[in-house]
């Protein structure tokens, strides 16, 4: 079971970071998840300061404040103050980070308190967290409900709203030409990412989340012009990433966090060389001719 | 055409899943039991005592820093097939020790700190985290090993003759090491003893054998290490007249680099005294690949660098 599991997780996390990443990716805002797990360090720092340590849920909830504060203040400068994107993100996170590590420099600095040791996860352990039920009976890991509440959660999130995202995507004025408040989508898009990036890091680790929200939706936005198609493309290529992440850890016994970045890394080379029309192999034949 | 892309996507997907029904068959192992310990300090001493009744299987090689530590996948199969599981524990292992502590539902899993005093246990004050690394008083070493040893015997009780007897050839060894560092550590003059490391991994070693601790960074080797760290570190030395700082095998010597050039400049000669193995100890085939080699490798290094 240690392979489905794993791998299961995997596919979990891959199909909400790619409906996600999809939409991130339009808006320019794909390194947000990167931004997020930085910011999250002051989230951490003041949980610890109030509840003191061995307090995973206060952790947790300080990391899903600071990441929803983080998302709020990018969406506020990008939007409002109309500052660049990637200005707002690195702003923002930078900023907060450093006040992290303030924080736990002049608050705390003889605890061992970091996001990489109190927070972050790491997708290996996954099938070892197993959940049990009064009878004793295993039900499976923990992490797969998390990820599998998570899902369903966007997935409900993006049949009520996939109109009101689309359109405030693509063309805002003529989205609220047609009365859509556009503001409302912005931001129930960034809190789903900032709650779904938060749970994942706990569940899986930083660096899985943050390939699977970028990697993915690049390699789909390669193959498809059309939103539908590409959200699809990102989830499936997402998916194949875990399981293709998993096999190449066993082969090279390494970490499978960093095979399925891998792998995902690899479909995008893959997409970018033999890509139809486009594709650089594709291109080359037909100069050759 | 995008129907084609994707219909490909898919397919490639559909193909990829028939993968996924192979692998996690474990290799039989002779019908031994398996103990899955995480750092090599702790290996050592398991091995030598449960080795012969027992397969002992070590999650953590030389030189890692069991803070930095992540599992492979054969990690996890081991983790997961193992019939006991034995960590250090007091945040060593950092994020692991949730899954460990979970893992008890379902197999035996014995953290060797629980079998020290809690009044030995070393904190920087009373909220602090406390000091994991326990094993450089070798005294403090025995209370852990003994209770594991017992914890072993509570397991397995068909052979606890056999493992009393290991253990007390263990127990021996660590009590030899004790009067040899004492014995090599007098040697120094008093005002010289004094230890500065990277990080704070000696503070049961400078209690234990009566030498003062420095450490750059705090008992993470994750923290950051601040300037008014480095510049009074560095008026310390000069003062005290230091001969000589220690790198260590699982930490990077960057940031002692900065206290040896900020000497250097104030016109007082340090030199890097040598490599202490802290988190980690060597390579299981070298020398230092043994506890009590670790140890009297340390020992000499101190002393030489000190005298």
């Amino acid at each position: 079971m240690t392979a489905f599991w794993i791998i299961f997780t995997g596919a979990l996390l891959a199909a909400s970071s790619g409906i996600l990443g999809s939409f991130l990716l339009l808006r320019k805002m794909a390194m947000i998840g990167d931004a997020i797990s930085h910011a999250v360090l002051p989230g951490i720092a003041l949980a610890y300061l109030v509840a003191g340590f061995d307090t995973n849920y206060f952790l947790l909830i300080g990391a899903a404040l600071f990441g929803m504060i983080t998302t709020l203040i990018i969406q506020w400068l990008d939007k409002r103050i109309k500052m660049q994107t990637d200005a707002s993100i690195g702003v923002t996170f930078t900023f907060l980070f450093a006040l992290g590590i303030i924080l736990i420099s002049a608050f705390a600095s003889q605890i061992d308190l970091d996001q990489e040791c109190v927070l972050y996860g790491e997708i290996a352990y996954v099938p070892l967290d197993l959940i049990y039920t009064a009878s004793g009976e295993s039900i499976g890991p923990r992490q797969v409900w998390i990820l599998g509440v998570n899902l369903i959660i966007i997935l409900i999130a993006i049949v009520a709203g996939w109109r009101g995202w689309i359109l405030s995507s693509f063309d805002e004025e003529y989205a609220r030409s047609l009365g859509i408040k556009t503001t409302i989508w912005h931001y129930s898009l960034m809190m789903l990412v900032s709650l779904t990036t938060v749970v994942s890091f706990e569940s899986v680790g930083a660096i899985l989340v943050v390939a699977f929200l970028v990697i993915p939706p690049a390699t789909a936005y390669l193959l498809s012009d059309k939103l539908k198609v590409m959200v699809v493309l990102s989830v499936v290529f997402g998916v194949l990433s875990s399981i293709m992440g998993y096999y190449l850890a066993w082969v090279l016994d390494s970490s499978i966090a960093g095979s399925m970045a891998v792998s995902a890394g690899m479909l995008f080379l893959l997409a970018l060389f033999f890509r139809p029309k486009e594709g650089i192999v594709v291109k080359w034949i037909k100069f050759s001719k | 055409m995008y129907f084609c892309t994707m219909r490909l996507a898919l397919l490639l997907l559909a193909t990829s899943l028939l993968f996924i029904s192979c692998d996690d068959n474990e290799e039989n192992n002779n019908g031994m039991k398996k103990i899955v310990v995480t750092t090599n300090i702790i290996y050592d001493a398991v091995e030598f005592i449960a080795g012969e009744k027992n397969e002992v299987i070590g999650l953590m090689g030389a030189g890692v820093d069991p803070h930095l530590y992540k599992a492979s996948q054969k990690d996890v199969l081991k983790l997961s097939s193992a019939d006991m599981l034995v960590y250090n524990g007091l945040h060593l292992e950092g994020k692991m020790i949730d899954i460990l502590e979970k893992m008890k539902r379902t197999t035996t899993v014995i953290a060797v700190s629980d079998g020290v005093d809690e009044l030995s246990i070393i904190r920087s004050d009373e909220f602090a985290t406390p000091d994991p690394h326990i094993w450089f008083d070798a005294m403090i070493w025995k209370q852990a090993i003994t209770y594991f040893t017992d914890e072993l015997i509570k397991w397995d009780p068909s052979n606890a003759s056999h493992y009393f007897e290991r253990k007390e050839k263990y127990l021996l060894e660590l009590d030899q090491l004790n009067i040899y560092a004492k014995e090599l550590l007098s040697e120094v003059h008093h005002s010289q003893r004094v230890l500065i490391t990277a990080h704070d991994a000696f503070s049961y070693f400078g209690r234990a054998y009566d030498i003062e601790v420095y450490g750059l960074q705090g008992i993470s080797t994750m923290s950051e290490f601040g300037l008014k760290d480095v510049s009074e570190l560095v008026t310390f030395i000069i003062d005290r007249k230091i001969k000589a700082v220690f790198v260590e095998s699982s930490v990077s010597e960057k940031a002692l680099k900065s206290v040896i050039e900020g000497c250097e400049k104030q016109g007082h000669e340090v030199k890097i005294g040598g490599m202490l193995y802290s988190d980690a100890m060597g390579k299981r085939d070298g020398p230092e690949g043994t506890y009590k080699g670790m140890f009297s490798y340390n020992i000499s290094t101190i002393s030489k660098g000190l005298k």
